[in-house]
């Protein structure tokens, strides 16, 4: 389950090594490295990196490889055959088919299913972010008491397993008739990733200039204004980090769904795909394609917010 | 700073903990949803792709000429999200339960349909069904469809010219189990892998033998614990199930592969020429799509055969079955209307003909069934002397849906031996059950 | 499908909507006060979401929790311990907690070797190479685990030694003359369940390798060149020069992957649901709730995953504060 990364970085253990690193910056290469301006400039990598780079990835792409060759398989093929005998036998490679992706838009209930999982998870992104950021805000540039203490039960709280919620909160939804709404998933995925995201951004903010603060107030900004308009865009790079990582994890989770939105015209896509293993068979043609299908999306938002992720990522643990 | 940490730490545990201990729930809190009569009926199923789009058709049909609004919410999870729902209080109206033993704990919750249901529609039901929808003498769930499980399937043109006939008693199996090893191709295919349910399959051998070796009075005292799960009586119905299928050279591939044979598909090598195994016990949903390939079901009166799993004479006619039970978590008139209809003749023609559907009513008009494999399966429901309910599916959930499942599949592996495998399903049977 | 579609956008227009207005409505509420009492409630106002969120869905729920896992089946009546001594003393429990215990170092273990080896081998490449090689190790990151399961389905599969085989693993295996493994079957050695592990890995490097990554970019130049001019072999100065300089982040990454690990669900749920001994606390809990309907276990079986977390909590309060102390 890649949500289960969600957990945090602790700061500090990695300043370490940048600390030492400042002074110098680091050319491209063990071997290589020779000089500062030098960066980039190494000697090229021995053959057996590349190969070794080569098979690792490799091993890490062919599942997902395999995953889509045989959905576009037919049933009683793939049933009766590996996905890389297509290879090994390329007259087979006019059976190669789109009848089950056809199947999955017109039999199954995987495009509504899609729909909510955009309507569960933009919010259950978009809220979570700008709630943690006032809070973030107020963690780092203004004076209260009880800060530090409440500081620490956020970052206690980051390792509390969601398992907790499930009964207690089933209950209270129940007698509010919230079960099975779109809300009662935002709710949960506010709550859930609450401490994570406070602390994220906490870091993040903690490093901007506190002069620049000053001198807003003394220009008579008030803090609201102060947030919006200069804290906010300054710290963009730790709220995409965090969105970025929430929509994965609000796309790709299972529980929470299962639990308090469940099957029927609410349900998002894990929901349904996981409804494609029924005990009687029926569908398991259907799960390969149902599989990529829910993919799709995640990874295309993944590919190209790429950099913010892995930069903001970084910038929380290895403040570089 | 260390200080005050604990102090609001300990302040907030204490505040908590004043306003929830000591406030444990009442017992029976959780209910269904509002009661009213608001023209929507939801209504929960645990059966999905193809066989809940006939379902919806065939409940929309009913539905719109009588002006009601059917919400629709199918899960393969039903066993599990049923209890969230109505410990979120938010039951649907009608939930249709693949297993009794899972409505029977949500009694409480539901409506007795003594009143609901009219009595006519139920004395139609192959009887043994409708007897799995009681609890303690009342009727909580009526059955909606019906599932064969005591067939064996077979190719037929090789079969038949390899000279082999139906055998008409337990023994006449055991001896064309034996004739067909000895000319050296496996008798038996054998698949039990279902994903996370994997052992189901081997659970209905063992209920299907018992059935017919000790009767339905032994068999529905094991499946309510009133004889220990590993008495005589299983011990001997496992050991025919050893004698049948796990001998060497009794089922296509290796005993070890068993276990990991997907049940769905375990039956292919049936239809290769020449065959790789010559019978398949298996529940009629195989003969469905997503079950036999896709070849084999398009013209399946031509290629497969099916004959019930005999019984001891070949007067009796034991048969083990499942099926969906219907239940009412809600009253209203409109969910008692559909439930009505549920219970009619009428109900599953189109389903029927859409090949999903067998009716648990004996009185069911069989030209509805698509074809001839269908209607010989239905018959063999409908013709029983008994019909018993798939044991395990009454089992509680530790059992009947864990150790059931676990412990056969560790002795069909040999990772157990027969004994230990009993032995251990019995010590997990539930105290409190 | 339209009235699905616009259903969703209202519903999403709403909730990001309302969740702006709440703030500016608190806001405002609180300049009403006198400038000096603004001062003070402020913050307050400005942390009052978050903290009603984390009150409601961690702390009432934990204390909720640990109050029903000393009471029965459902929660009407106290039994004391007995939950607790009943799950100790089961055989399956037992076996489901080695099993977490496995899972916990296992898995954050094999994503740092992984990772590292990435993150070390692909520094050595072209720029542009490095970044083509690190999105295909981070790319899992962006599958559910029910998509996972579904891609591993078809590495695993087994079917009888006669028949071609569909799982790639087993096409390898008998090619090699081996007899079909039925890999998530096996409970020998517990071969299922670091079956299942491997895809839980398979997730997870590619998150360990780009903060290690980071890390291995930052170890200083000059510390390399000096052991280099020693005559230091690259093996040598990676074990002795870069490993001791990004320990602490490789901490920082076990500790992640753990707590991660820890929340694990969907995995074993999908692809075994803890059958053949695969079980773990999560899923465990799940059935306890759920299919057993037993609240009072359950309840048990959480807050003793709470006591399996309760060191690496203390360790992230101790570092934070560490932390706050040179900021």
């Amino acid at each position: 389950m890649s949500q289960a990364t969600t957990a945090v970085p602790v700061p500090g253990q990695a300043t370490e090594a940048d600390t030492k690193a400042t002074g110098t910056r680091r050319g491209k290469g063990l071997r290589g490295r020779k000089a500062p301006s030098a960066e980039d400039a190494g000697a090229p990598a021995p053959l057996w990196v590349k190969i070794a780079v080569a098979l690792i990835c490799l091993a890490w792409f062919i599942p997902v490889f395999g995953l889509f060759i045989t959905s576009l398989r037919p049933r009683d093929a793939a049933q009766s055959s590996g996905w890389w005998t297509l290879f090994t036998s390329p007259s087979t490679l006019t059976q190669l088919t789109a009848e089950n992706y056809a199947q999955i838009i017109e039999q199954t209930n995987l495009p509504t299913a899609f729909i909510n999982s955009l309507a569960i998870s933009i919010p259950a992104t978009i809220i979570p972010v700008l709630i943690a950021a006032f809070a973030a805000y107020a963690f780092t540039f203004m004076r209260f008491p009880f800060r530090n203490a409440l500081l620490v039960l956020v970052v206690a709280l980051l390792v509390v397993p969601n398992q907790v919620a499930l009964a207690p909160i089933l209950n209270i939804y129940g007698s509010l008739g919230l079960n099975g709404t779109f809300a009662a998933a935002w709710l949960a995925h506010i709550g859930f990733a609450m401490s994570l995201a406070i602390y994220l951004i906490r870091n993040y903010m903690s490093t901007l200039p506190l002069e620049i603060i000053e001198s807003a107030k003394i220009d008579g900004a008030s803090h609201f204004q102060t947030f919006w308009k200069l804290i906010i865009p300054m710290s963009v790079p730790a709220l995409a980090a965090f969105a970025i990582f929430q929509f994965l994890w609000v796309w790709n989770d299972l529980l929470v769904a299962l639990v308090f939105v469940g099957p029927g015209t609410n349900q998002p896509l894990t929901v349904a795909l996981v409804s494609l293993l029924g005990q009687e068979g029926q569908g398991t043609q259907l799960l390969t394609a149902g599989a990529f299908f829910t993919m799709v999306l995640p990874i295309v938002v993944f590919l190209l917010l790429q950099r913010y992720f892995v930069r903001g990522l970084t910038a929380g643990s290895v403040k570089g | 700073m260390r200080t005050s940490s604990k102090l609001i730490a300990i302040a907030m545990a204490a505040a908590l903990t004043a306003v929830t201990s000591g406030c444990l729930s009442q017992p029976g809190s959780s209910g269904g949803g509002g009661g009213d009569d608001d023209g929507t009926v939801e209504i929960m199923y645990g059966f999905t792709d193809s066989s809940s789009d006939q379902f919806k058709a065939e409940i929309n049909k009913y539905a719109e000429a009588n002006d009601i609004t059917i919400k629709f919410s199918p899960t393969p999870d039903f066993n599990t999200l049923i209890a969230t729902r109505v410990s979120g209080r938010n039951a649907p109206d009608i939930a249709i339960f693949p297993q009794p033993g899972i409505m029977a704990g949500f009694k409480d919750d539901l409506v007795p349909l003594t009143d609901v249901v009219e009595t006519d529609a139920l004395d139609a039901m192959v009887p043994g069904i409708v007897e799995a929808g009681k609890v303690g003498g009342e009727q909580y769930a009526l059955p909606m469809s019906l599932n064969v499980k005591s067939i064996v399937f077979y190719p037929q043109a090789p079969f038949e010219a390899a000279g082999y006939t139906a055998p008409q008693t337990l023994d006449e199996m055991v001896e064309m189990t034996n004739t067909i090893a000895g000319t050296g191709t496996a008798p038996w295919c054998f698949g039990i892998e279902s994903g996370a349910a994997t052992g189901w399959p081997a659970t209905d051998w063992i209920e299907n033998l018992l059935l017919v070796q000790s009767g339905p009075e032994v068999y529905n005292q094991w499946v309510t614990h009133e004889i220990p799960f590993n008495s005589e009586p299983v011990a001997q119905a496992a050991a025919t199930m050893d004698e049948l299928l796990l001998a060497e050279g009794h089922t296509y591939g290796s005993r070890q592969a068993i276990a990991s044979n997907n049940f769905a598909t375990a039956a292919n090598p049936m239809f290769e020429d020449p065959p790789g195994c010559f019978m398949y016990r298996q529940g009629n949903f195989v003969a469905r799509d997503g079950g036999f390939p896709n070849a084999v079901l398009e013209n399946i009166d031509d290629v497969v055969g099916v004959f019930p799993v005999p019984g001891e004479t070949a007067e009796e006619k034991p048969v083990l079955g499942g099926g969906d039970l219907a239940s009412m978590f809600t009253e209203s008139s409109d969910a008692t209307k559909i439930m009505n209809y549920m219970a009619s003749s009428d109900f599953g023609q189109d389903w029927a003909q859409a090949n999903g559907f067998i009716s648990p009513r004996t009185d069911f008009d069989t030209a509805n069934y698509p074809n001839e494999t269908t209607t010989q399966m239905a018959n063999i429901a409908y013709d029983s002397t008994t019909f018993v309910f798939d044991g395990s599916d009454q089992m509680p959930g530790e059992v009947g849906s864990g150790s059931f499942w676990r412990d056969m599949t560790a002795w069909i592996s040999g990772q157990q031996d027969q004994q230990e495998a009993l032995d251990q399903i019995e010590a997990s049977w539930p105290a409190s059950s | 499908m339209t009235i699905t579609i616009i259903n969703a956008l209202l519903a999403v227009a709403g909730g990001v909507l309302g969740a702006i207005a709440l703030f500016w409505l608190l806001n405002k509420l609180a300049e009403l006060l006198p400038s000096k009492a603004q001062e003070t409630v402020k913050p307050f106002v400005y942390l009052l979401p978050a903290f009603a969120a984390i009150g409601l869905y961690l702390i009432y729920p934990f204390v909720q929790t640990l109050v029903y896992s000393f009471a029965n089946r459902d929660s009407t009546a106290w039994v004391g311990l007995d939950n607790y001594t009943e799950l100790l003393t089961s055989p399956s429990f037992r076996s489901t907690l080695l099993n977490t215990f496995l899972w916990i170092i296992v898995v954050p273990v094999f994503a740092i070797i992984f990772g590292l080896l990435v993150a070390t081998l692909a520094d050595r490449l072209r720029p542009g190479s490095e970044k083509t090689a690190k999105t295909f190790i981070f790319l899992p990151l962006a599958i559910s685990a029910v998509g996972s399961v579904a891609i591993w389905r078809l590495i695993y599969e087994a079917k009888p030694a006669a028949s071609d085989q569909t799982g790639l693993l087993n096409a390898i295996w008998t090619s090699f003359g081996g007899d079909p493994v039925a890999w998530l079957q096996t409970t020998d050695l517990r071969l299922n369940s670091f079956m299942l592990m491997v895809i839980l890995i398979w997730t997870q490097a590619g998150f360990a390798m780009v903060l290690l990554s980071a890390a291995i970019k930052g170890v200083p130049v000059d510390t390399m060149e000096a052991a280099r001019i020693d005559g230091a072999g690259e093996n040598k100065i990676f074990f002795r020069i870069v490993l001791p300089q990004i320990r602490a982040t490789m901490i920082t990454v076990f500790i992640t992957v753990l707590i991660g690990v820890l929340k694990t669900f969907d995995i074993v749920y999908v692809a075994t649901n803890g059958n053949f001994d695969t079980n773990i606390i999560a899923v465990s809990f799940y059935q306890e709730l759920f299919v057993n309907r037993n609240a009072g276990t359950a309840a048990a079986i959480v807050i003793m995953l709470m006591i399996v977390i309760l060191p690496v909590m203390l360790y992230q309060i101790r570092q934070f504060r560490a932390e706050e102390a040179t900021r």
